[in-house]
Order: structure tokens, then C-alpha cells, then sequence
């Protein structure tokens, strides 16, 4: 097992070096670079340029040099986490993300709990009652979900939480609280704010997983090996927990992988819209400015993400299903 | 049913009926019989009679459609003294439901292979009734269950215990699941087709296991098959079933020496069996294999094949035909070792115009490869394919580009799944028209034309053109993909196992036209069946094939009735006749693996300097022996 986990680990090298020089490759595709947006963007508020600076800068970080020396440096501080100078924020990149990453990660955690707390149990019960009403019902609630365009619900939600319960309208936390050290009080700010990107980034998960769930188990449902344990007298609950639920679960450990990179870069709009200090606005942000150190660091680290989350998908599944950890392949 | 004596299931006036889309359909109509304690009750039916929907309902395990609108399920529950319980009145979600599956009444089903779950060793699926019915667990519940897996025939059962149902071969799935069933020691086994997904060798050796194990145990068995064979080899009572009524029924004495209803009368002429005479024709069970009219033969006689090579020569010569598979062996983060399996070794036969040859062998015997081979469908490892084609000699192994094209006019294929073989996309009319297109043959008028000639020699309404193939029933769906194979006039037809997935009715049908086709077209082909006795009606000559190897080859009569090689013998053997006078020797039968090389003599195996060598026995009959062996010993 250790022997497969480390060949697949060198595999990796490969695809991330292709991505990073694919990543450059288009950040460095748009004309122009982030002094020359950020001097016309200063032309336009009316201020003042000044020249020497900016060619200071320029200087400094290499934009006079060809492309791919600047590549060279910028990927040669990648392994060793140096990810580059961000021009927008005057701080290396590192320093930007880490503060977003945190707050990130706790709102992607709870918004995949909360899908798979609502999904799996309803997608269960919609395949195990196919076409009562109970299915229908449940489905149609998950469809409006998946229908009603997210920042409209951002939007209503922040209004109604407003309204009844007094949470400020915004953010993760209080302001009172930003820039504040980790407090009991803190904690249960972002608790209070916390629930409304949940929802709204759930509630359209949901409605796919449902779907998901139940057509995966409706599959399973049919397989004679559901009759053998029925008529070896197998309680109906615990058979399904056991063979067809197992058996379906296949497809959501293979989604994992897709999970990952969402932890950085998921629901930028309604991030947005919430204004939370997640990575996601950061990143549009970054894409429009031409910062281009920290956009392209930010998709290396996306790329990075799925590779991982493949690998780890990859190895639960053979941890799980017997058939692809004993089975060899035949060649043609 | 007979007064006094108690049964130990008596069914009464069953009706179980289903809802689908737009109806309700009568899957049982008023059945009744009584299944005495430790005897077999055999319930024999086409496909949709009803008879798999009846052991559905003991267990009450009907799909969710299904409902049980009348009559009693009674059951002599050996647990509750001498009281009947009425299975069939009891509530869905009653818990005495799940105490009688698998501990008073069990299960064997048809496919070993995706009965078990594949993601649960057969030591925690058998083991799993034990629990729930016993409450045992641990090492105790190990030991039991080793014990029965040894019983079953598992040669290794504390290795099989932990092994997956995909590591092992169809037998010992089987074998697991009959474990399963058997390992609370039930009042009565249900087996639904349990062998009909296996080989024939290895379907002796089950139902040898199952009568033993019944003998053993005393255990009832409520045996489902459509096989007449299996019925007369295991059951003592015969009830045959059909459209959801019960047509007859009575001892298997009674059903096979003197059957009385009209359709048992048919269903017994409709199986192709040993002693058909030269030219006796299949009765088919409904009206469709009518003699062919003249209209038909005259449109056969224009899709006749027109050009032949010289006919003196054979028309397809095998010579030394190999084909090795790379397969990476080894768990799935080991780096394999990989190593070569032989699937076709050394095969050589030649087939006359206008001959059937018969290839038979069972499943991973490599007679499907050997097809692929010559359809140039996979690419041979060795050896050398030449079709004396109307249009000279072709090298069909060194063909390429064109050239290739061209030949794939020369050989079709009928394939064994009707439902698969078709494109549910296309309507028949373009599934028809197809070849047409991709050899740009005809303007689109002709091609119409020939379309409707092609429908009227297969035996089907032109006017059902425009249909889906799902419109069809199995046999008209087959019926297309022969008239599809056809389009293109062939030379040489391969037909891989063409009736396998067919009811014994439709089978008929299909083996009449099949034979009907050859005969007006004068078509080469290669007929590939595990079936013995469905080659035995339609071939020539009969060649064998095991692990690989072609072990006899021999015309039609003298293979059945003079076979040499062990092999072919024990295949012969092993085939269950609808016949009393002519059982199985399931003692002999169970244990022997018929392709065990220990167990076939040194003048068949290779040793000693001596390799293997095809012997010719007699005129076109040889077999496949040491060569250093007298061929008057092999004959003995």
C-alpha cells in the first residue's frame, strides 16, 4: 500500500509542473500587467502616478526580465511555500491567504456536514420510496433549492437574520470582534453568522446530492444480492445500511476529490454577496487586478487540491470496495 | 393434492398480480400445490409463468409492485407445533416474516454471481443467517461456518471464508450461496434456476450436492427450473405451471411417462434432445415454425450465397490459431506481476461449404475467442485463417485497411443477447439498413426492398419496420439480428451461442430457422453453443474445446456416440436427459472436475518426451492425445 501511495505521490509532480506553467501561461496571456492596470485605475480616480516607483517595482519584482525567468522564480518558491508578493495587498502572498484560509475552511466544513446531513437521510428515503409522495415532496423541496439563485437567498437571509435575531448584516464575525484574538464570544459571533452561508451554499448542494443519492441507490436497490440478504431474513434497515447503501457510496468517495479544491474556491458570488472574509472574493479579486502572483499562486494551490483529493479518494475507495484493491487487469 | 397427508407448504388458490404502467397484470392466476416435508417439488414454466413470482411470495419478497390478492401460503413451521401459519395473510412488516427467511425457508438463486455482494467476504454473508436466526457469533460462528463451506464442497474453507464472491469461480458461488441457505438447517430450501447460469459440467456437480445435502438434512425443495433435464434428475413431484396456472401436475413418474396436457406434451418437443432422427425437425410450442412457404424460399434463393470458391476445398481453414491475454496479476498496490493466459492454443479445424461446424465448450474453454479471431476481432497471436472465398484464397490474419473492409462482407455475426445486440436508439429498419450504408451498397430504394425481403426470411411482418427493437419479444429481437447478419450475404455465419438466452420454445423457433437459413442459403457456419444437445441439432460435425485446446473433433453421430477424449465424456455425461431411464451418476458426478488433467489418463496428457498431438481415430474423427500413445488404446 505504502509502495502504491508514493507512485502515485511521484505521479503527481508531473500534473502540478503542466498546471503551473499552464497557470502562468494564461495569467500572463491578458495585455498589460498589474502596474499598468494599477496606474490606470489611479489616472481614473485622478490621482497622481508616480513614475519612478512604479519602475521601481517593476524592476524589483523581475517584470522587465522575459516570462519564464519570472516563471522559474516564482515556481522555484513554490515548494518551499513561498508563493510570491502580492502588488494589491503589499504583502506576500502567504500572509494574505493564511488569514482567509481558516475562515474558509470552518464555513466549506459546515456547509458539507450540512449537506450530507440533509441528503443522505432524504436521499434514502426518496429511493426507498420511489414515487410515493413522500419522494416527490422531498424532491421538489431539494429542486427549489438547487433552483433559487444563491445570492438571492444570501440576500433574504441576511435580511431576515437582521430582523429577528439582530446579527449584523455581513461578515463572519461582529465587527466588534474583527481583528480581535480568538474569544469565547468571538466564537459564538461566527457560530451566529456562520449558519446563513451553510444554508445558502447547502441548500444547492443538497438538492444535486439528493438526486444523486437516490438515483445510486435506486441502481443498487435492484441487484439480487438486495433479495439474497431480504430472504435470508435480514431486517430491512440494517440490509440496507449494509449491502445496497454500502454498495452506493462508491460514487460519493470518488467525489471527494471534487470537494477539496471547493474548500479554497467555493461560492465566490455568494462570498460576495456576504461579504465574508473567505478565500473566494480574494480570488476574483486578484483575477481582476492582474495581482498576478497571488491569483496564480491561488490556482496552483487549487490544482493541488484536486490532485490530492483524487489521491485520497482513489485510496478510499480501494479501502472500501474489495473489487478494485484484489482485482488485476487484463491487456489486450 | 393427496387428502391425509400433510404437506409441509401447502399453496392454495394463489393469485399474486403486479401493477405497471398503465394496468395491472395477472402474474398468478389460482395456483395450488403442497410441498411434502423433505422431498423435491419441481415447478417447471417458460419465462412469465409465474413460477419465480410463487417462491417470490412464500418469502414474501415480491417486488414492491407486486401484490398477493387471494388464496393461502400455509406453512408447517416446525417451531409452532403442528399449527399453519398463512404466509400470505401475515402483514408486510410482520417480524415473524424475518425469523422464517433464512431460518425456516431459504433461498438459492439463479446468479451466484451477483447474488452475493461483492463487497462482503462469503464467510460474512453466510455467516450472517447463523447470527440472525441463532445468535452466534465470534469463533463459534466461524467454525459453523467453515464447517458448512467445507460441506458444500469448498476445498479450502478457512481461506474461502475470507474470500470475496469475485475471486471464485461460478461453481463455488454457487456453492456459497447453497451454503448460505442451508447453514440454519431450514424446514424447506427454495432454488430458484440454480444452475441454469452454469456450465453443464459444473451444473451436475451442484445438483449432485443439492440431493446429497437434501438427502442429509431431510430439507424440502421447492426446485424452479425450465430445464426438463434437471426435473427428472431431481425432483419426486412435478408441477408444471403456465401463464400463471397450473397445467399438471403429479409425480415425476406420472409427468414423464405419461404427461397428458397438451402443453407438457409440447414443451417436451420443443428441447432438442439425443435421439432426434437425421432431419426430425424441433416442434416449436407456438405457432411460428411453420414449414417455410414458397414465396420465402424464393426470396432465399436470391440471398443465397452466389459466389463459392472451389467447394472441394474447405471453405475456412484453422491452422495453429493462438491467442495469449497479458493479464497484470496481483493486488491492486503490489506492482504486478504479469503473466501470459493462453486462451486459444494451437487450434486448427477446417469447415466445408455449406458446413455447420459445432464448437462446444464450457465457459473460459476460449470458443468465443476463437470466433473473435476469425472475425478478425482480436488480434491472433499465431497461426493462419484462410477462407477459400468466392473470389479467390484470403489470408484473413494478414488483412488490413481495404482489404479488411471488404472481408467484413464475408462474415457475420448472430450474438447471444438479443436485448443487448441491438441498438434501442434505432429503429429496425435502421438497424436493417446499416450494413447497406457502411458497404454503400444500392440506392436507398433497393435497399428498402431488400430490407423487406430480409424481414419476410426471418419470419417477421415487414410492416413492423418502424419499430423499436424494445417492441420485440426475445425471439423476434434474435430473429432481427439474423436478418441483419444476413444483409450483407455472407459466406460465413459464426453464431455465438444464438439461443442461450432464449426460452425452450422460442429456442426452438429459432434453431428451425437457423436450420431453415442454412439449408436455402447454402451458408458456411460456425455454430459456438455450451449447450450439447442444441449443437447436436443443428451441426455437422462437433469440435471440442477445453482450457483452450480443441480435444475432438468428430462428426455429429460418432461424437455423441463414440467420444474418446475423457473430457468430451464427462461433458456428455454430465448432461441431464428428460428421461428417468436415464439419470445421472451423481455419485461419480459430484466430486469429479471434468477438466482435473490428473483425471484424464496418461495417453491424454502430455509426458514423457511425448507432446500433444491430434490422432486420428477414424474417418474426419480425431482427438488431441499424447503422441506417443496407441491409438487402439485410446479407442478402448
Amino acid at each position: 500500500m505504502l509502495g502504491y501511495i508514493i507512485k502515485r505521490a511521484a505521479y503527481m509532480i508531473p500534473t502540478l509542473v503542466l498546471t503551473s506553467i499552464l497557470v502562468f501561461a494564461l495569467i500572463e496571456l491578458p495585455p498589460g500587467d498589474y502596474f499598468e492596470s494599477h496606474i490606470a485605475e489611479l489616472l481614473a480616480s485622478g490621482e497622481s502616478v508616480d513614475q519612478q516607483q512604479i519602475e521601481y517595482l517593476r524592476q524589483e519584482y523581475g517584470f522587465d526580465r522575459p516570462p519564464w525567468e519570472r516563471y522559474l522564480t516564482w515556481v522555484s518558491g513554490l515548494p518551499f511555500g513561498d508563493f510570491g508578493y502580492s502588488f494589491e495587498h503589499q504583502l506576500p502572498v502567504n500572509e494574505v491567504i493564511g488569514d482567509r484560509l481558516f475562515f474558509t475552511m470552518v464555513v466549506t466544513f459546515f456547509t458539507v456536514i450540512f449537506t450530507w446531513i440533509i441528503a443522505f437521510p432524504i436521499g434514502i428515503y426518496s429511493a426507498t420510496h420511489q414515487y410515493s409522495w413522500g419522494d416527490y415532496g422531498l424532491t421538489f423541496l431539494g429542486l427549489i433549492g438547487l433552483a433559487t439563485p444563491n445570492f438571492l437567498l444570501a440576500l433574504i437571509m441576511m435580511y431576515l437574520a437582521n430582523e429577528w435575531f439582530g446579527t449584523s448584516i455581513g461578515g463572519l464575525v461582529d465587527p466588534e470582534y474583527v481583528d480581535q484574538p480568538l474569544s469565547w464570544a468571538k466564537f459564538v459571533s461566527v457560530l451566529e453568522h456562520l449558519w446563513i452561508p451553510v444554508i445558502v451554499i447547502g441548500t444547492s448542494g443538497t438538492a444535486a446530492m439528493i438526486r444523486r443519492v437516490r438515483a445510486n441507490l435506486l441502481d443498487e436497490l435492484r441487484k439480487p444480492y438486495v433479495t439474497t440478504a431480504r430472504a435470508k431474513g435480514v431486517p430491512e434497515f440494517r440490509g440496507l445500511m449494509k449491502y445496497p447503501f454500502r454498495m452506493s457510496l462508491n460514487f460519493f468517495i470518488a467525489d471527494i476529490g471534487g470537494i477539496l479544491p471547493t474548500i479554497i474556491s467555493g461560492a465566490e458570488i455568494v462570498a460576495i454577496v456576504l461579504s465574508l472574509e473567505t478565500t473566494g472574493p480574494l480570488l476574483i479579486a486578484a483575477l481582476q487586478s492582474q495581482d498576478m502572483y497571488l491569483a496564480g499562486s491561488f490556482l496552483m494551490l487549487l490544482a493541488f487540491l484536486t490532485v490530492i483529493g483524487v489521491l485520497v479518494s482513489d485510496i478510499a475507495l480501494a479501502i472500501l470496495d474489495p473489487r478494485i484493491r484484489l482485482q488485476g487487469g487484463v491487456s489486450r | 393434492m393427496a387428502p391425509g397427508t400433510r404437506g409441509l407448504l401447502e399453496i392454495s388458490e394463489l393469485k399474486i398480480s403486479f401493477d405497471v404502467q398503465g394496468g395491472h397484470v395477472e402474474a398468478v392466476k389460482g395456483v395450488s400445490f403442497s410441498v411434502k416435508p423433505g422431498k423435491v417439488l419441481a415447478l417447471v414454466g417458460e419465462s412469465g409463468s409465474g413460477k419465480s413470482v410463487i417462491a417470490q411470495a412464500i418469502l414474501r419478497i415480491l417486488p414492491r409492485n407486486g401484490r398477493i390478492d387471494g388464496g393461502s401460503i400455509l406453512f408447517a413451521d416446525p417451531k409452532m407445533e403442528g399449527e399453519m401459519v398463512d404466509i400470505a395473510a401475515l402483514k408486510s412488516s410482520d417480524r415473524y416474516l424475518n425469523q422464517l427467511r433464512g431460518g425456516r425457508i431459504s433461498m438459492v438463486f439463479q446468479e451466484p454471481m451477483t447474488a452475493l455482494s461483492p463487497l462482503h467476504t462469503i464467510g460474512n454473508q453466510v455467516e450472517e443467517a447463523l447470527t440472525l436466526h441463532h445468535g452466534k457469533t465470534g469463533a463459534e460462528a466461524r467454525s459453523e461456518t467453515e464447517e458448512i463451506l467445507r460441506l458444500v464442497g469448498f476445498p479450502d474453507p478457512v481461506r474461502g471464508y475470507d474470500m470475496y464472491s469475485f475471486e471464485l469461480s461460478g461453481g463455488l458461488r454457487q456453492r456459497a450461496v447453497i451454503a448460505m441457505a442451508l447453514i440454519c438447517n431450514p424446514a424447506m430450501v427454495i432454488a430458484d434456476e440454480p444452475t441454469t447460469a452454469l456450465d453443464v459440467t459444473v451444473q451436475a456437480q451442484i445438483l449432485a450436492l443439492m440431493k446429497r445435502l437434501q438427502r442429509k438434512f431431510e430439507t424440502a425443495i421447492l426446485l424452479i427450473t425450465h430445464d426438463l433435464g434437471v426435473v427428472a434428475n431431481m425432483a419426486d413431484e412435478v408441477v408444471v405451471v403456465y401463464h400463471g396456472k397450473v397445467m399438471e401436475a403429479g409425480s415425476v413418474e406420472d409427468i414423464f411417462r405419461s404427461p397428458r396436457h397438451p402443453y407438457l406434451k409440447a414443451l417436451m418437443a420443443a428441447v432438442p434432445h439425443f435421439d432426434m432422427k437425421p432431419g426430425e425437425r424441433l416442434v416449436s410450442l407456438r405457432d411460428m415454425g411453420k414449414e417455410p412457404t414458397a414465396a420465402v424460399q424464393e426470396i432465399g434463393q436470391r440471398f443465397a450465397t452466389a459466389e463459392r470458391g472451389e467447394t472441394d476445398r474447405p471453405h475456412l481453414s484453422v491452422r495453429g490459431l493462438r491467442k495469449e491475454f497479458t493479464i497484470r496479476k496481483g493486488s491492486w498496490w503490489r506492482a504486478g506481476e504479469e503473466s501470459q493466459l493462453i486462451a486459444v492454443d494451437d487450434v486448427s479445424f477446417d469447415i466445408k461449404h455449406g458446413e455447420c461446424l459445432g464448437l462446444v465448450g464450457e465457459s473460459g474453454s476460449g470458443k468465443t475467442t476463437v470466433s473473435k479471431l476469425i472475425m478478425r476481432a482480436l488480434e491472433a497471436s499465431a497461426g493462419q485463417v484462410t477462407m477459400n472465398s468466392g473470389d479467390g484464397d484470403i489470408d484473413i490474419l494478414a488483412l488490413s485497411g481495404r482489404q479488411l473492409f471488404e472481408f467484413r462482407r464475408k462474415v457475420q455475426m448472430i450474438f447471444q443477447d438479443p436485448f443487448s445486440s441491438l441498438s434501442p436508439r434505432m429503429t429496425v429498419q435502421n438497424i436493417l439498413r446499416e450494413p447497406y450504408i457502411i458497404h454503400d451498397i444500392g440506392s436507398t430504394k433497393q435497399q428498402t426492398a431488400e430490407i423487406v425481403d430480409l424481414m419476410n426470411l426471418v419470419g417477421l411482418d415487414p410492416r413492423f419496420l418502424n419499430r423499436y427493437p424494445h417492441s420485440f419479444s426475445g425471439g423476434q429481437r434474435q430473429r432481427i439480428g439474423i436478418a441483419r447478419a444476413l444483409a450483407l450475404r455472407p459466406e460465413l455465419m459464426i453464431c455465438d451461442e444464438p439461443v442461450s438466452a432464449l426460452d425452450v420454445s422460442v429456442q426452438a423457433q429459432i434453431l428451425n430457422l437457423l436450420n431453415d437459413l442454412r439449408s436455402e442459403l447454402g451458408l458456411t457456419s460456425l455454430f459456438i453453443s455450451h449447450n450439447l444437445a442444441v449443437v447436436n441439432y443443428v451441426a455437422d460435425r462437433i469440435a471440442v474445446m477445453c482450457r483452450g485446446r480443441l480435444v475432438e473433433l468428430a462428426p455429429r453421430e460418432v461424437l455423441f456416440n463414440k467420444p474418446v477424449h475423457p473430457y468430451t465424456k464427462t461433458l456428455l455425461g454430465s448432461v441431464p436427459y428428460p428421461d428417468l431411464d436415464r439419470l445421472l451418476d451423481f455419485e461419480k458426478m459430484e466430486m469429479t472436475s471434468a477438466d482435473d488433467m490428473a483425471e484424464w489418463g496418461a495417453s491424454f496428457v502430455a509426458s514423457g518426451g511425448g507432446g500433444l498431438r491430434n490422432i486420428d481415430i477414424d474417418d474426419g474423427h480425431w482427438v488431441l492425445a499424447n503422441e506417443n500413445c496407441d491409438r487402439r488404446e485410446l479407442v478402448a
